[in-house]
C-alpha cells in the first residue's frame, strides 16, 4: 500500500476529489495547510506599509491506495490539479506498513 | 447644699453624665438650666424678626417680562429633534449591512465587501450633497428636481414640515445611502473595485434620486397622479410610499438584479439544479447580528419618515407596526424553509424578518397592527420563494438582495392596497390630517388604492431594471465591472486590497457546501438565456 500525499491549489482541489472518487479511491483525508515551494509568495499592504508573506494557502490531500492503482492515481491528481502556472502542487508517495479498520479489526488492503 | 464650684480636675464624659442626673433633682439647677434655654430661644426669635423686617428692604422680588413663546418656536425645533434622531439611526443600519454582507460572503472577499460599503456611504454623501438632493427633494418637473444644488439656495427650512433645511437632508441622505448598500448586496464576491465605484456614482448620483423624485418630489408625476391636470387623471388616487418599500428596497433591490445578472455568478460556484448550492456563509454571527442592527435602525426609518413628533400618535402605530410584519416574517420564513429542508434555518429566517421590514415599509402608517402581522408573514413565505426563485434561474446573490428588497418592496407597495386600514390619512407638522384616510381593498376602499400602488410599483420598478441594465452592461464594457479570473481566485481581499481580513487562519477552500446530491436536470429556457447573458457578458481577455 502507499499513501499519495499531494499538495495542490485551493481552488483545484475539487477537481482532484472528483478524479479521485470517480478512480473508486474510497477514503481520504484533506487538510488546509500553508506552505510554498520555489515561488515568492505575496505581499499584503496595511497603512501604507507593504508585508512580505511567503505562506500560501494550499490543500493538502492524503489517500492510501493499493499498489495497482497508485500509477493511476498520480495521473488523475496530476490532471486535475494541472494549472501550468507556479504553484501547482506537488506528489509525494510513502510506504504504508499497514492499515487497520477500527470498527471491524480488519487489516491490509480490505481495510482500505 | 454643696456650693457651686468649679472643679479643678476635668471630667469624663460619663462622670459628665452622671453629674447632670443628679444636678436635674435640684430645684435651683432646675431654675438657672431653664433661664439658659429662654434665653436661647428669644435670642433665635429675635434674628428671625429682625430678618423678616430687613428683607423686605434689600430684598425684592423680580418678575421676568411676560415672554409668550409660540407654537412653531416648539414645535419646529421637537420635530428637527425627531428627525435627527431617525436620521442617525438609519444610518446606524449601514453597521448593520456591512456585518451582514460581511457575515455571508466568503472570508476572501470580506475586505472588499467592508471597502465597499464604507466608501459608498462616502461617496453617497458626496454625491447627494452635489446633486442627488437637488434631483430628488427640490421643485422641478414631474421627472426631475432642478434647485439646491449644492445645497445653494436653500431655505431655512423644508417645504410644510417645518423641519431644518439640513436635518432634512441628512435623514435623506440615510435612506440614499440605504439604498446604495443594498445595490453592492448581490454583486459581491466579483465586483472590481472601480466598477463598484462607476455604478455607484449611477446609483446615488443618478438613479435614487431621479427615479425617487417621481414618488416623493414635491411635484414627482407618481406622488401626484390621480388628479386633473396630473398623470392618469381618472386615476383617483396617487401613488403612496410612506417610508420607502418602492423608493428605497425595490430600487436598491432591482439595480443589484441586473448587477447580478451582468456579472454572471461567482467562479465555482454551483446551482441547486445542477447539483450544487449556494456557497457558505463565513460568519454568521455577524450576519445575524448585522440583521438585529438593520431592524433596530428600522425603527428610525419608518417612524421618523412622519419627519414630525407632533404625530405622536402616528409615530407609535408605525413603530409598532414594523415590529409586528418583522416578527411575522421572521417566523413565516423560518417555518417554510423548514418545509424545504428540514431544518431550522438561520439564513432565511434573518432574511425573513428583513423581508417583512421591507415590506412594512411602504404602508406602515397606515394599516393596523393585525394588517402588519398578516402582509409580514406573507412577506416571510415571499422571500424564501424568492431565493429558491433565484437559485433557479442560476442567478448567484450572496445575500438575498434581491429577494428581500426587491421582490419584498413589491409586494409591501401592493399590500397598502389591499390592507390600509380607512382611519389614517396624511402625517403633518402639528397633527395628523385624517381627512381622507386610505382604505384598502380588504378594508372596503375598493380597487382604486390598488391601482394606485400597482402603477407606481410597474413604473419604477421597469424603469429601475431597464436604466441599471443598461448602466451595468456600459460599466462592464469598460472592463472594470468584473474582476480578473486570476484575481477572483485568489481572492478580491488580496487582490484590490492587498490584504486579508483574517491573515492569521487559513483562509477556507471549502466554500461550496459538500455532499449535496448530483442532479443533473433539464435546463429551463430562463436559464439557459440568464447563462446566456453570463456567457455574453464576461469580459474579453483579463
Amino acid at each position: 500500500m502507499t499513501k499519495i500525499e499531494a499538495i495542490v491549489q485551493p481552488n483545484k482541489f475539487e477537481n482532484v476529489k472528483t478524479a479521485l472518487i470517480e478512480l473508486g479511491v474510497d477514503g481520504m483525508t484533506v487538510s488546509e495547510v500553508r506552505g510554498h515551494g520555489r515561488q515568492k509568495g505575496h505581499t499584503e499592504v496595511f497603512r501604507g506599509r507593504e508585508y512580505s508573506v511567503d505562506l500560501l494557502p494550499k490543500v493538502k490531500v492524503e489517500v492510501i491506495v493499493d499498489e495497482d492503482i497508485v500509477e493511476k492515481a498520480i495521473n488523475a491528481i496530476m490532471k486535475s490539479a494541472y494549472t501550468g502556472k507556479i504553484g501547482d502542487g506537488k506528489i509525494f508517495l510513502y510506504k504504508v506498513e499497514g492499515a487497520i479498520r477500527i470498527r471491524s479489526g480488519e487489516r491490509g488492503v480490505g481495510a482500505l | 447644699m454643696k456650693p457651686i464650684v468649679r472643679r479643678r480636675e476635668s471630667l469624663s464624659f460619663a462622670q459628665k453624665l452622671s453629674r447632670l442626673r443628679e444636678r436635674l433633682r435640684e430645684p435651683r439647677w432646675r431654675r438657672y438650666g431653664a433661664t439658659m434655654l429662654a434665653g436661647k430661644v428669644a435670642g433665635v426669635a429675635i434674628t428671625l424678626l429682625i430678618m423678616a423686617a430687613v428683607s423686605g428692604v434689600f430684598f425684592a422680588t423680580v418678575y421676568a417680562a411676560d415672554n409668550p413663546v409660540k407654537a412653531a418656536d416648539v414645535v419646529n425645533p421637537v420635530n428637527t429633534a425627531w428627525t435627527l434622531i431617525a436620521a442617525f439611526l438609519v444610518f446606524g443600519m449601514q453597521v448593520g449591512f456591512t456585518m451582514l454582507e460581511a457575515g455571508f460572503c466568503r472570508s476572501r472577499e470580506t475586505v472588499n465587501v467592508l471597502m465597499e460599503c464604507i466608501v459608498d456611504t462616502c461617496l453617497c454623501g458626496i454625491l447627494f450633497y452635489a446633486i442627488g438632493f437637488a434631483f430628488m427633494f427640490s421643485h422641478g418637473n414631474g421627472f426631475i428636481g432642478y434647485h439646491w444644488f449644492f445645497l445653494q439656495g436653500a431655505p431655512e427650512t423644508y417645504e410644510s414640515t417645518g423641519v431644518a433645511f439640513l436635518a432634512v437632508w441628512i435623514f435623506q441622505f440615510a435612506f440614499a445611502d440605504t439604498c446604495s448598500t443594498i445595490t453592492s448586496g448581490a454583486m459581491i464576491g466579483r465586483t472590481g473595485f472601480l466598477g463598484d465605484l462607476l455604478y455607484s456614482i449611477c446609483v446615488s448620483g443618478f438613479i435614487y434620486p431621479i427615479i425617487g423624485h417621481w414618488a416623493w418630489g414635491p411635484d414627482g408625476f407618481l406622488a401626484t397622479m390621480g388628479a386633473s391636470g396630473y398623470f392618469l387623471p381618472t386615476l383617483g388616487q396617487s401613488f403612496h410610499d410612506f417610508a420607502g418599500s418602492t423608493v428605497v428596497h425595490t430600487i436598491g433591490g432591482f439595480v443589484a438584479l441586473a448587477g447580478a445578472i451582468v456579472l454572471g455568478p461567482r467562479l465555482g460556484r454551483k446551482f441547486k439544479r445542477d447539483g450544487g448550492g449556494p456557497m457558505l456563509p463565513h460568519d454568521l454571527t455577524i450576519a445575524a447580528s448585522g440583521g438585529l442592527l438593520l431592524w433596530f435602525g428600522w425603527y428610525g426609518f419608518n417612524p421618523g419618515s412622519t419627519l414630525s413628533a407632533m404625530d405622536f400618535v402616528g409615530i407609535g402605530r408605525v413603530a409598532t407596526n414594523t415590529t409586528l410584519a418583522a416578527c411575522a416574517a421572521g417566523l413565516t420564513a423560518m417555518l417554510y424553509a423548514y418545509t424545504l429542508s428540514k431544518k431550522w434555518d438561520v439564513g432565511f429566517t434573518v432574511n425573513g424578518f428583513l423581508a417583512g421590514l421591507v415590506a412594512i415599509t411602504c404602508p406602515c402608517y397606515w394599516v393596523s397592527p393585525t394588517g402588519a402581522v398578516l402582509l409580514g408573514g406573507v412577506a416571510g413565505v415571499l422571500v424564501c420563494l424568492g431565493v429558491e426563485l433565484l437559485e433557479w434561474l442560476r442567478i448567484d446573490d450572496p445575500i438575498g438582495a434581491v429577494p428581500v428588497h426587491g421582490f419584498c418592496g413589491i409586494w409591501g407597495t401592493l399590500s397598502l392596497g389591499l390592507f390600509a386600514c380607512g382611519k389614517y390619512g396624511a402625517t403633518g407638522p402639528v397633527a395628523p390630517d385624517n381627512s381622507a384616510p386610505l382604505a384598502g381593498l380588504f378594508y372596503g376602499g375598493g380597487m382604486t388604492l390598488l391601482k394606485a400602488q400597482f402603477v407606481g410599483s410597474a413604473i419604477i420598478t421597469l424603469a429601475t431594471f431597464g436604466v441599471s441594465l443598461a448602466v451595468m452592461y456600459a460599466v462592464n464594457l469598460t472592463g472594470t465591472l468584473r474582476v480578473s479570473e486570476e484575481g477572483e481566485l485568489y481572492g478580491l481581499d488580496l487582490h484590490e486590497h492587498g490584504i486579508s481580513a483574517y491573515p492569521e487562519y487559513v483562509i477556507s477552500s471549502l466554500a461550496a457546501p459538500a455532499g449535496m446530491p448530483k442532479d443533473l436536470t433539464v435546463h429551463g429556457a430562463v436559464a439557459q438565456t440568464a447563462s446566456k447573458f453570463s456567457a455574453l457578458t464576461s469580459p474579453a481577455g483579463d
